[in-house]
């Protein structure tokens, strides 16, 4: 960004301009709602834009941070600065509180949870007069000082403001770099491959909560003390749409994005005067066309117009550090043990009692028709689903109980029938995903990540295309893209369901070379296919299931001719057909 | 002791005649989650829109009787617009754009009402001039006693249409299977166009029957809406029994918290019984778990 | 003229090219099966027919005329029924009502002839009437099957598209529901059918086709099919 410099210099020239020029009250004033509303905006970022949660909450935690410092400073004779640290608190906690109901909801429930949460504070405010004033509000609230110097002069706190938005901005706008960020966003794309990839989910869905509260709080402690005067009105369930419409229409996953939207929903009113009462209808009837036509903002519209020019940049591939991923292959024991396992679905015995064990650095492939029960086993391996009976034990560890974030950490790899990779982060972002796992002997530090994940990526032969959006990828690639989401994550164990489905015959046999390749390494590789050349090429050993339970087992060239195999694929030879 | 009766059952009644409003908003909600898969944040609006609708006839001179016909068949074409403008260009997004539409929606509506009414809130009188019943030492508010009739003849209405007409079969057959539906030959758009008719109705009638007890006011959906989905949720998210009853629970809830535990945070137990439910028991009272499949 | 025709048709599956190419007809009367492994396409052929899926290059012709770019609700009304995989029957309706439904696109039935149809069906599947006022989620695979056939078969179609029919169930059930098959055909609706299990759809079919990947690889009678090594190969992989 060559423009970078002017746009910090005009950034940082913007809260000193009213020392310099005749700025009316009234526009301070605005000033000062946009950028304590704008510290709000951006908690909706983290939660909603970066994590996909729905929180209709916001401005319960902008509550917490206002009505601190307001009772803080005039009832309790509390400093500013210290009831804004208690405001903060507050909120953190409360959004704290709130992110730990996602352990349970998703979806809709969660944003009725939010709701009612919203709610019940609305009444609390309004009814609990002894503690909080009711509808009354409190006023009188006064500017603090800082180091002595008085804030009260509107310029004076526009700055500090201003000063608090803007580390907000670059903190919020640092954040998807990071691996939580990261991490959030692979949450928001899709939820099952992230925990399946390493990502405790629940851990960063609080997190997301608690962040967008503590943020909340802050605007609202800046806020009270800016406007001398709050009451219950400000901080309802009708403010926290607001936020929502802000964030939205600015552009929900970016930074600049929030602080874009905030200013235009609060400045626009002011230009749209002429329309006077029926400008909030037309504020209605925005939302719903935002939504329509523009669903990911205005700074989205914006990006997608610079990424129509901006090349692609090209790796250069020739400096990438190959892949290590020497797995020792010493014990004789076998590195994964089934031991009577059932999964059932209220009456459907999906896995039906099934023992079996798979050998280290073999490739270990389970055939069956469909409906077999394949792909329910590699479910339950997984953590997906909870065995109803019986034991899986990993590398001598037993790892039934295990949530599939837990077994992630183990140095279990899983790829899906129907890939899921995170749609909208890039390939090198969504090998990172796989790289940034618990436990893993690489070394710290943003670069190394990046690093693991182009070795991957070379190794599987897709690092030139590390920059590209993984949608646009074709399927073969990002099946690809996939496999070395699991390598990146030093697996001694890859899980492969249908890894050749929708490949063409040349990208089979790139696959098999591929999985031959992961095999020298010492990687145990369990695989679930159809395509029973690429089987006979690749696999080690054959289990077939019919009906949820084992019917033959051994080398391929055996069980492909076994008698019952046939039948269980072919049908039986029909006796006294029509 | 007879006073603990009376009383009681005062509130029970009371309970019953407010829960049925909610059990009216929360069954028109539920009809189009069926269908639809959308959460409607503007179901109570329908009733908003209902009550000033009667408002708009009765000060144009209608007969009573004649203004609630007329309501009704604004409300059915409202229904019908809300499904072009609101769901039909959102039908294959994911459920977040959706949502925030319906909440537009609602925002959209309640201020061109207030554009078109001003912030007052308006009056409204009661079907029947006499005041109220006395039976036993209860009394009877006459508005209630037909609340809880109307409400009884559309929960006939609903049965018969569900489960004795085609028409009902096509609708279920719908939000069962949408796609199978369209394989069989059921016009799905036409399907869901009539859903929303139907739920803008039913929202509308609710609006209706209370505004002589409510006074008719803008903010009177959003919180009868917010109500009847936790009804929906106590009751079992999408189940259609579940809504009826889990509207008619919260109503006496919210009676019974009102007489003997605070009058102004009644609105919180609502809320507080969603939370609990949601925590506890997220499917609710009829609901059936579900999980996600890899 | 046949009733059916495919001519090099390509579909997409997703973002797969699940179709590269498939040709086939199907004369009126016959029953014509469709073989493969699972991934061969053989259900995106049968989406494709129905329009569920648009092919993006060939045609579809039903009765000499192109269906390929019609919509869903449409083709039952030309007079193809299609039994997708995984029975589909409307759970929270009876069995009576999953079969009433299938008259959707004829019209108004008067309720005699309307009650007169559900009888026969029940001739034709003397299970499902004992079961006739139980829900659909409570059928076992095998009453849910037969009841999903039945439901097709109500719109009385021309064409009946069969998905995977035997997708598990027991053997004795499949066997019931084959000999089904026949009876549908001795009473003038051509099927086209799915299947995996190649044997049993072998038994019934006049005709039979065997697609790997997206493409037919071979075609015939039943006896030219029945131990046919590309066949075996198919399912099983390799050559002998």
């Amino acid at each position: 960004m060559r423009r970078l410099p002017l746009f910090l210099l005009l950034a940082a020239l913007l809260p000193v301009l009213p020392y310099f020029i005749k700025v009316s009250p009234y526009a301070l004033n605005m000033l000062m709602q946009v950028s304590t509303y704008a510290v709000v905006v951006l908690g909706m970022t983290v939660v909603l834009g970066y994590t996909g949660q729905i929180s209709l909450a916001q401005a319960t935690f902008f509550g917490l941070g206002a009505y601190a410092v307001g009772l803080g400073t005039t009832d309790w004779g509390m400093s500013f600065w210290l009831s804004l640290a208690l405001g903060v608190a507050a909120a953190t906690l409360a959004g704290f509180i709130l992110g730990l109901t996602t352990l349970r909801l998703k979806g809709h429930y969660l944003a009725m949870i939010t709701i009612s949460f919203q709610q019940i504070f609305d009444l609390v405010l309004t009814n609990w007069i002894g503690f909080t004033h009711g509808p009354d509000g409190i006023a009188g609230i006064n500017r603090p000082s800082l180091f002595g110097l008085s804030l009260a002069d509107d310029r004076a706190y526009l700055l500090l403001c201003m000063a608090v938005l803007y580390a907000a901005i670059y903190f919020v706008w640092q954040l998807p770099q990071t691996e939580l960020g990261r991490a959030m966003r692979a949450v928001r794309e899709n939820e099952l491959a992230a925990e399946v990839t390493g990502i405790d989910s629940l851990k960063i869905k609080v997190i997301a909560f608690t962040m967008s509260a503590t943020l909340a709080g802050l605007g609202g402690a800046l806020y009270a003390a800016g406007f001398a005067y709050i009451s219950p009105d400000n901080f309802n369930f009708a403010r926290s749409i607001e936020f929502l419409t802000m964030v939205l229409l600015g552009g929900a996953q970016s930074a600049f994005g929030s602080a874009l939207g905030t200013s235009l929903l609060i400045l626009l009113p002011e230009w749209l005067r002429f329309l006077k009462e029926v400008y909030m209808a037309v504020y209605g009837l925005a939302v719903i066309l935002i939504m329509v036509f523009l669903p990911t903002g205005i700074w989205g519209l914006f990006v997608a117009w610079r990424a129509k020019y901006r090349k692609i940049g090209k790796i250069d591939t020739t400096n990438i550090e190959p892949l290590s991923i020497q797995i020792p292959v010493d014990k004789a024991a076998p590195i994964l043990v089934l031991d009577n396992l059932h999964k059932h679905f209220g009456g459907v015995r999906a896995v039906d009692g099934i023992s079996l064990e798979v050998s280290r650095g073999m490739i270990h492939a389970l055939i069956g028709p469909n409906g077999s029960g394949k792909t329910t086993i590699l479910n339950v391996l997984n953590g997906i689903y909870s065995a109803t009976e019986g034991s899986i034990v990993c590398d001598d560890v037993n790892i039934t109980q295990m949530k599939p974030h837990e077994r992630a950490a183990l140095g279990i790899g899983r790829t899906f029938q129907n890939i899921r990779l995170f749609p909208s982060l890039s390939v090198v972002e969504n090998v990172m995903v796989g790289a940034q796992r618990a436990n893993t002997p690489r070394e710290p530090g943003r670069a190394a990540l990046r690093t693991r994940a182009l070795s991957a990526l070379q190794f599987v032969g897709m690092a030139e295309e590390a920059e590209v959006i993984v949608q646009n990828l074709p399927y073969g690639h990002q099946r690809l893209v996939e496999i070395a989401r699991a390598l990146a994550g030093y697996p001694k164990f890859l899980l492969l369901d249908e890894p050749a489905a929708g490949l063409n015959q040349t990208e089979k046999k790139s696959l098999a070379t591929l999985l031959k390749k992961l095999k020298t390494h010492g990687i145990t590789i369990f695989l679930i296919e159809h395509d029973m050349s690429l089987i006979q090429e690749v696999s080690d050993r054959i289990t077939v299931l019919n009906f949820g339970k084992k019917i033959a087992e051994g080398e391929p060239a055996y069980v492909l001719r076994h008698p019952e195999v046939m039948a269980a694929y072919l049908g039986e030879t029909t006796h006294g057909a029509a | 002791m007879a006073d603990f009766w009376v009383t009681n059952f005062q509130v029970l009644f009371s309970g019953l005649a407010l829960g049925s409003i909610y059990a009216l908003v929360a069954l028109g909600f539920v009809l189009i989650i069926r269908a639809t898969n959308v959460v409607n944040f503007a179901q109570g609006d329908f009733a908003m829109l209902g009550g000033f609708a009667m408002v708009a006839f009765l000060s144009a001179g209608l007969p009573y009787w004649l203004a609630i016909v007329m309501s009704m068949i604004m409300m059915s074409l409202f229904g019908i617009i809300f499904n072009l403008g609101v769901y039909y260009p959102l039908r294959n997004r994911s459920f977040l754009p959706v949502i925030i539409s319906t909440l537009g929606a609602s925002i959209f509506m309640q201020n061109t009402v207030l554009y078109i009414f001003g912030p007052q809130p308006k009056p409204m009188q009661k079907v029947f001039a006499t005041d109220g019943i006395n039976v036993g030492g209860v009394f009877m508010d006459t508005q209630y006693l037909t609340i809880l009739g109307v409400t009884a003849i559309a929960l006939l209405f609903q049965y018969v249409l569900f489960e004795k007409t085609l028409l009902g079969k096509k609708l279920q057959a719908t939000s069962q299977d949408k796609d199978m539906a369209r394989l069989v030959g059921i016009p799905v758009a036409s399907m869901i166009a009539f859903t929303f008719c139907y739920s803008a109705a039913l929202g509308g009638i609710a609006g209706i029957l209370v505004s002589p007890v409510l006074f008719v006011s803008i903010g009177m959906g959003s919180i009868i809406a917010l109500k009847a989905f936790s009804a929906t949720i106590i009751g079992g998210f999408g189940d259609v029994t579940g809504a009826i009853v889990g509207g008619l629970l919260l109503g006496v809830v919210e009676a019974f918290g009102a007489q003997y535990i605070s009058v102004p945070y009644k609105d919180a137990f609502a809320f507080l019984l969603l939370f609990i439910f949601l925590l506890v028991r997220p499917q609710g009272i009829f609901g059936e778990k579900v999980s996600e499949k890899a | 003229m046949a009733l059916l025709e495919l001519r090099e048709v390509q579909s997409a599956y997703g973002k797969v090219q699940a179709l590269k190419g498939v040709s086939l007809e199907v004369q009126a009367g016959e029953v014509v099966t469709l073989l493969g492994a699972n991934g061969a396409g053989k259900s995106t052929t049968l989406r494709t027919i129905s329009a569920l899926v648009s092919p993006t290059h060939g045609d579809v012709l039903f009765d000499g005329k192109s269906i390929a770019h019609t919509k869903p609700e449409d083709i039952v009304k030309l007079g193809i029924a299609h039994v997708p995989e995984g029975r589909r029957i409307f759970p929270g309706l009876t069995v009576t009502e999953n079969i009433m439904i299938g008259t959707c696109a004829r019209g108004r039935l008067s309720r005699a002839q309307m009650n007169a149809e559900v009888e026969d069906m029940f001739e034709i599947f003397p299970d499902l009437k004992r079961l006739s006022t139980a829900l659909g989620w409570s059928l076992s695979g095998g009453q849910q099957q037969m009841l999903a056939v039945a439901r097709g078969l109500m719109s009385k179609p021309k064409l009946l598209l069969l998905d995977e029919p035997s997708l598990g169930l027991a053997p004795i059930i499949v066997q019931q529901l084959f000999a089904t098959i026949r009876t549908i055909r001795a009473r003038g609706t051509t099927v086209l059918l799915v299947e995996q299990n190649a044997h049993m759809a072998l038994s019934v079919a006049d005709r039979g086709y065997v697609m790997v990947t997206g493409s037919i690889t071979v075609q015939g009678t039943p006896e030219q099919l029945l131990n046919n090594e590309e066949v075996r190969a198919a399912y099983l992989g390799g050559h002998a």
